[in-house]
């Protein structure tokens, strides 16, 4: 479990966006990197298509597919898989760096109820994230789908995970300076938007979870609701708006952030086994 | 023309829609009505500024003249820069003959003894407003024409709006050549912010529609809504509930158009409160909290919160009090003694 944070630093404060994927079949971990050369001749195709949207000079995408073992949960977890799209300028001289344009890679942390449950050709790595231009996204999404008969889909991530996040992250204990505790809110159904942002000082969200959390290391739904009633309450106290009424839309803090439309962006390394674990199970009920 | 005023000018036409070039230029009137006609305006806006630029050096067009360009822009398009409100002070209640000229020369006065290097000009509306541009250099330097400040000053009123730009620490000389210009004897920041200039005035200014408690108008009556087929008391309840909330919105927002803010922040040093059965945090220090509300018109948005649903009405002073007091930054402490609900805001 203990994920070098030398090789994971790359995953750090980035925005990552969410998807689930259904299991990969006939994926082998040998071939990676046939399937990495596969997968920049599918894209070099698509772009004589005219499929992508490129301006300009005639560019080569470098495709990297490779294993990070350190990230995975449990024995029974896939390790992760990572895909770079890097740019090549044709024009450009020799020794001139690649430019990294886009990742994304594919996760279990403790995914054991789906992989429990799935026969053998199969390679369970529900959670995918990407970040880089859709364009990219698509492409890759599309030749694995072909290759491997898998499903994508976006991850939204609801009020009620959203809430259970912001409350588990507020809990962690904090380095000397973190930042605040914010939930962002949207209202629904009005003559003009509006938008509340509500942010709350760290070393105060954190005692307030603390004496609303009764079993340390457990949490459960009645706790996540109290601890968000209070936040509602106290909120009410001052302007009389029903924020329960609201659309609670994202949730930031110093651990990750996390917004409705399954956006994410982890900012501690100490915390990314936690965080995608989280999202492995919000990936595997989307699934299910 | 000097080089660095040409490509000012070149730059500033380019950030004019093309429909608007020609007005804008008009309203300028550096160039005559002929110079205009030569002009085409069917070209790509690149080449438009370039002939423009061109017919600049025949006029010999220096910094001055490309400033009131640039105060004719930033006029037109006020709301896309952060306007903030600051009210100045006098010690009497003289009210003193406003002489434009005079003003002028102060200002400008006070700021050159202080800064060698600055860009100073006017330009007076007819709503009263007078409109000062200030480019600022330092003694070694040359003025910064790309980041200017604007003042815009209504002479018949104690209101200073301003559009620092981002070299912050020019603020103070400018605030004081004002109040030495115009015979004011102290000036401070509001605590009020918007990109609509006009909603700003319109709210110190009380232009917008204030609450009134004298005449409630007899509720419209409900046409529209349809008599539930069951139990009428229902229907009844409902009805009295919405009219309650409309009358107390009426009360406190008035009949006509909210000035226009973007934003309302609040800084909440108070204390957590909850049913003690709850078992919950009980800390004799405040629990600390800022929220901010954002919506591209935020009266009109709060208006509606208690007709949806979504707030009791009457709806907080906290936010009701917006307006008539002139602010939409707030720190709010726990008032101390007989009303432990009610709150202080500094």
């Amino acid at each position: 479990e203990n994920v070098d944070p030398q090789k994971t630093a790359f995953l750090l404060r980035k925005a990552w966006t969410l998807y689930s994927v259904t299991p990969l079949y006939r994926f082998h971990r040998a071939r990676l990197r046939d399937y990495a050369r596969l997968l920049s001749a599918f894209i070099a195709a698509e772009k004589q298509k005219g499929l992508a949207v490129e301006v300009g000079v005639e560019l080569d995408i470098k495709v990297a597919v490779s294993s990070l073992a350190d990230l995975r949960g449990s024995e029974q977890d896939q390790a992760a898989v990572l895909v770079q799209l890097s740019l090549r300028s044709r024009a450009s001289s020799r020794n001139s760096e690649d430019k990294l344009v886009w990742l994304g890679w594919f996760c279990s942390m403790y995914g054991d109820d789906l992989s429990e449950n799935v026969p053998e050709d199969f390679t369970c790595l529900p959670l995918f994230l990407t970040h880089g231009a859709e364009s990219y996204t698509s492409m890759v999404g599309s030749w694995f789908q072909k290759t491997f008969d898998c499903c994508f889909r976006r991850l939204a991530i609801s009020p009620l995970n959203l809430s259970w996040m912001v409350a588990m992250w507020a809990g962690c204990k904090l380095d000397r300076a973190a930042s605040a505790v914010e939930l962002v809110f949207s209202m629904p159904r009005l003559s003009q938007p509006l938008d509340i942002s509500y942010a709350i000082h760290p070393e105060d969200a954190k005692a307030l979870w603390d004496t609303v959390q009764k079993t340390p290391g457990e949490i459960t739904q009645e706790e996540v609701d109290v601890f968000m009633d209070c936040l509602y309450a106290h909120f009410h106290r001052h302007f009389k708006i029903h924020l329960s009424a609201a659309k609670l839309v994202k949730v930031s803090t110093v651990v990750a952030s996390a917004h409705c439309d399954g956006i994410v962006k982890i900012l501690h390394s100490q915390y990314l086994p936690g965080v995608l674990m989280l999202l492995t199970e919000l990936a595997i009920s989307q699934i299910q | 023309m000097d080089e660095t005023v040409a490509e000012y000018i070149r730059r500033t036409v380019l950030k004019i829609p093309r429909d608007e070039i020609k007005t804008m230029l008009q309203k300028w009137g550096f160039l005559s009505e002929a110079q205009l006609q030569t002009l085409n305006f069917h070209q790509i806006k690149d080449n438009i500024s370039q002939e423009v630029v061109q017919l600049c050096e025949e006029n010999s067009a220096d910094i001055k003249q490309a400033a009131v360009l640039d105060i004719i822009y930033n006029h037109i398009y006020q709301n896309k820069r952060m306007w903030s409100v600051y009210q100045m002070k006098k010690t009497g209640e003289e009210l003193e003959y406003f002489d434009i000229t005079d003003f002028k020369k102060k200002f400008k006065g006070r700021l050159r003894s202080a800064l060698k290097n600055v860009t100073i000009t006017f330009k007076e509306y007819e709503d009263n407003a007078i409109w000062i541009r200030v480019a600022w250099g330092t003694p070694y330097k040359k003025p910064n024409q790309y980041k200017p400040s604007y003042v815009v000053y209504h002479s018949q009123t104690p209101y200073v709006f301003i559009s620092a730009s981002v070299l912050k620490s020019n603020l103070p000389l400018l605030c004081q050549a004002l109040i030495v210009a115009s015979n004011y004897h102290d000036i401070r920041e509001m605590e009020l912010r918007s990109h609509s200039l006009n909603s700003l005035k319109d709210i110190v200014f009380k232009r917008y529609s204030q609450n009134f408690q004298t005449y409630y108008p007899k509720p419209l009556q409900e046409g529209n809504v349809e008599p539930e087929s069951g139990d009428i008391r229902i229907v009844q309840e409902n009805r009295s509930e919405k009219e309650r909330i409309h009358r107390l919105n009426w009360e406190v927002f008035g009949g006509g158009p909210q000035p226009k803010l973007e934003f309302a922040q609040y800084k909440l040093e108070t204390m957590f409160k909850s049913d003690p059965k709850m078992g919950v945090l009980d800390k004799k220090e405040p629990f600390r909290c800022l929220v901010k509300f954002s919506s591209p018109h935020l009266l009109e948005s709060l208006k509606s919160l208690a007709p949806a649903g979504m707030a009791d009405a009457p709806l907080s002073p906290l936010l009701t009090c917006i307006p008539h007091k002139a602010r939409n930054y707030f720190k709010i402490r726990e008032k101390k003694g007989l009303f432990p609900e009610s709150f202080v805001s500094p």
